[in-house]
């Protein structure tokens, strides 16, 4: 209806729209491009591990000379597991659990066998997240699967292979070749042969981890049956980032296995990023406010224009739709222009990231901000709006 | 479209009244129903709360003791939305101020209302301007006529709607004898024609109409 927005528009400030869609538009694009920088370059960081959830910390007893010349065994005992549970960012506890017993692996290499002794870990299966992809033993079967520290790999690649004109070999290869075991018990009279196959690399587990179904029933079958007390322990933690954690982990000598420089670098990411995404939605809620008081302003100036048509039995809703139209038309041009301008900022920097060796999480996340937020702002100034309306029903 | 057929008051009187002496009038503190068909002169001294009676009955105001139904629900409790409906299936209103819009030109004012509800052809409209002498004026902006020609336009924009009863404020107080002639026959036949009635106010300048009855406000 041509009639009607030409008589609810009258007094309609372009400066004021204009203002609003820059201001709008500086805070969804700090925001929409915070968001998605992050996405972007958190996977530097926190190469995804999907055996181990990243809110579980891995610690053991700093071994010190000291420990070296006392043979004191760095395990921990009841009380200090129990004391660990009782500090308020753990939501639980899991102890590794070692071989009771000998291991020999061989990897057969086109009839050159390569031997050598081992050790195998378990974690309670509650905390690793692979449970489904074929990890799990049953008495009875033949083949161990076992997961291995990305570490591992590393030193054979980038260190002996290259030292011993041996091949490189990758994750899928490994996963391909069968592992012999030997099991012996420590006296040497129980024995046992299985085939191991590795299932996955972790970066967070420096061990060699298999299931603890088969820690327990090949303990019971090889052990003897003495229980010993753990030397690491894996710990479920509430807030990941929380400061108590290093203090308490400092007081009592832990420390934290697989705590790679890469952990403070995407805390400092995190804060940035935080810092960043505040000050974007510090200027949109400003910029929505901009919005409510033009839209506010330009009605309360057109309010007798307004009680005249709703006299003339003209409905709240048509009466609105004039102005919603503004706020819908200002907030999505905003909401265009940021996401196009964080996307075109991403297209500048994304290869450098990938060059870094960034895994880009997509071109989403960010988009999925600016128009949430829109969304958000839209809604706000529609209710806005009809409250008005309805306010200039009676004079 | 169900139609409305009666319009009651009950011991209806503005809130700046009460207090004031019984007095002589034969609406306020009354119980009175208009119904639809009949036609309906309220003369009244000047503040004597014509425009008032008016607002209450349009729901412009809502500042009365007493009650006021509308076949048998009371205004009081109806919603803006079945006031708005109100206001465009069965209500019409031509109020003693034109309140037309100054920006917009005389026949913008009047297809403002009739595109509403298209309950009047544009060419009838169109008619209607000719016959109240105002067709000349169509495309003037209404801010540019008299107040005698805006009283006119307003008249024609507030017969282009469905209604069941008309209220009328003061008409035709700006208007000579022979437009207000003219503009009561029109208003009779729009009247008759819609089976509805006519509630018409004044203070001395009647709408030449004969009216089923009178009363004194």
């Amino acid at each position: 209806m041509k009639l009607i927005n030409r008589l609810l528009r009258k007094n309609t400030s372009p400066s004021r729209v204009a203002g609003f869609i820059i201001s709008n538009f500086i805070g969804l694009a700090i925001i929409a491009g915070g968001v998605q920088f992050y996405e972007d370059a958190s996977s530097l960081w926190e190469s995804d591990d999907s055996f181990v959830n990243s809110d579980y910390l891995v610690v053991n007893k700093k071994v010190t000379s000291e420990d070296m010349l006392d043979g004191n065994a760095k395990t921990f005992s009841e009380e200090e597991i129990e004391d660990l549970r009782r500090q308020p960012w753990v939501r639980g506890t899991g102890e590794f659990q070692a071989t009771d017993y000998r291991v020999w692996a061989t990897v057969g290499n086109g009839g050159r066998d390569m031997e050598t002794m081992l050790f195998f870990e378990s974690i309670p299966d509650r905390f690793v997240e692979a449970a489904g992809a074929g990890w799990g033993f049953r008495e009875g079967d033949r083949e161990v699967p076992v997961i291995i520290s990305k570490d591992y790999l590393t030193l054979y690649n980038f260190g002996f292979a290259g030292s011993a004109g041996l091949p490189k070999i990758s994750e899928q290869l490994v996963g391909g070749i069968p592992l012999g075991l030997d099991l012996s018990s420590d006296d040497g009279a129980r024995r046992l042969h299985l085939t191991g196959r590795v299932v996955g690399f972790s970066n967070r587990l420096n061990t060699i981890l298999v299931p603890e179904s088969f820690m327990e029933w090949s303990n019971r079958t090889l052990g003897s049956g003495e229980r010993k007390a753990p030397s690491r322990l894996i710990i479920d933690v509430s807030r990941p980032g929380d400061v108590a954690i290093g203090d308490y982990l400092e007081a009592h000598g832990l420390e934290v296995a697989g705590d790679k420089s890469g952990s403070s670098a995407s805390y400092l990411l995190r804060v940035v990023t935080g810092i960043v995404l505040a000050v974007g939605l510090l200027i949109t809620v400003l910029s929505l406010f901009i919005l409510m008081l033009s839209v506010s302003l330009l009605m309360e100036k057109n309010r007798q224009t307004l009680h005249r048509l709703l006299m003339l039995g003209y409905d709240t809703g048509a009466v609105a739709r004039p102005y919603e139209g503004i706020v819908v038309w200002a907030s999505g041009a905003a909401c265009v222009l940021a996401v196009g301008s964080a996307l075109l900022l991403r297209c500048f920097y994304i290869g450098a990231l990938e060059g870094l060796g960034a895994t880009g999480g997509g071109w989403l996340p960010g988009m999925a901000a600016g128009v949430a937020l829109t969304v958000v702002i839209i809604a706000v100034n529609v209710m806005a709006v009809r409250r008005k309306v309805k306010a200039s029903w009676r004079l | 479209m169900e139609r409305l057929n009666e319009i009651r008051l009950e011991g209806l009187l503005p809130e700046v009244f009460a207090g004031e002496g019984a007095g002589e009038s034969e609406v306020w503190r009354r119980t009175l129903t208009f119904r639809r068909g009949a036609t309906y002169m309220i003369e009244a001294a000047s503040g004597a709360g014509k425009s008032s009676l008016c607002s209450f009955i349009y729901g412009a105001r809502s500042d009365y003791q007493g009650t006021l139904t509308f076949d048998g629900t009371d205004a009081g409790s109806l919603s803006i939305a079945q006031w708005q409906r109100l206001r465009r299936e069965s209500l019409a209103y031509l109020p003693q101020e034109p309140g037309l819009f100054g920006e917009l030109t005389a026949m913008e004012n009047i297809e403002l209302k009739r595109a509403l509800t298209g309950d009047v052809s544009a060419a009838q409209a169109e008619r209607w301007m000719k016959e109240l002498g105002v067709d000349m004026r169509r495309d003037y902006k209404a801010s540019k006529l008299s107040v005698g020609q805006q009283q006119r336009v307003a008249l024609i924009r507030s017969l282009c709607q469905p209604f069941d009863f008309l209220l009328l404020d003061e008409p035709v107080s700006h208007l000579d004898e022979a437009n207000n002639r003219l503009a009561a026959s029109i208003i009779l036949s729009e009247a008759r024609r819609r089976e509805a009635a006519v509630i018409a106010t004044s203070v001395g300048n009647p709408l030449l109409i004969e009216a089923d009855i009178r009363l004194r406000l």
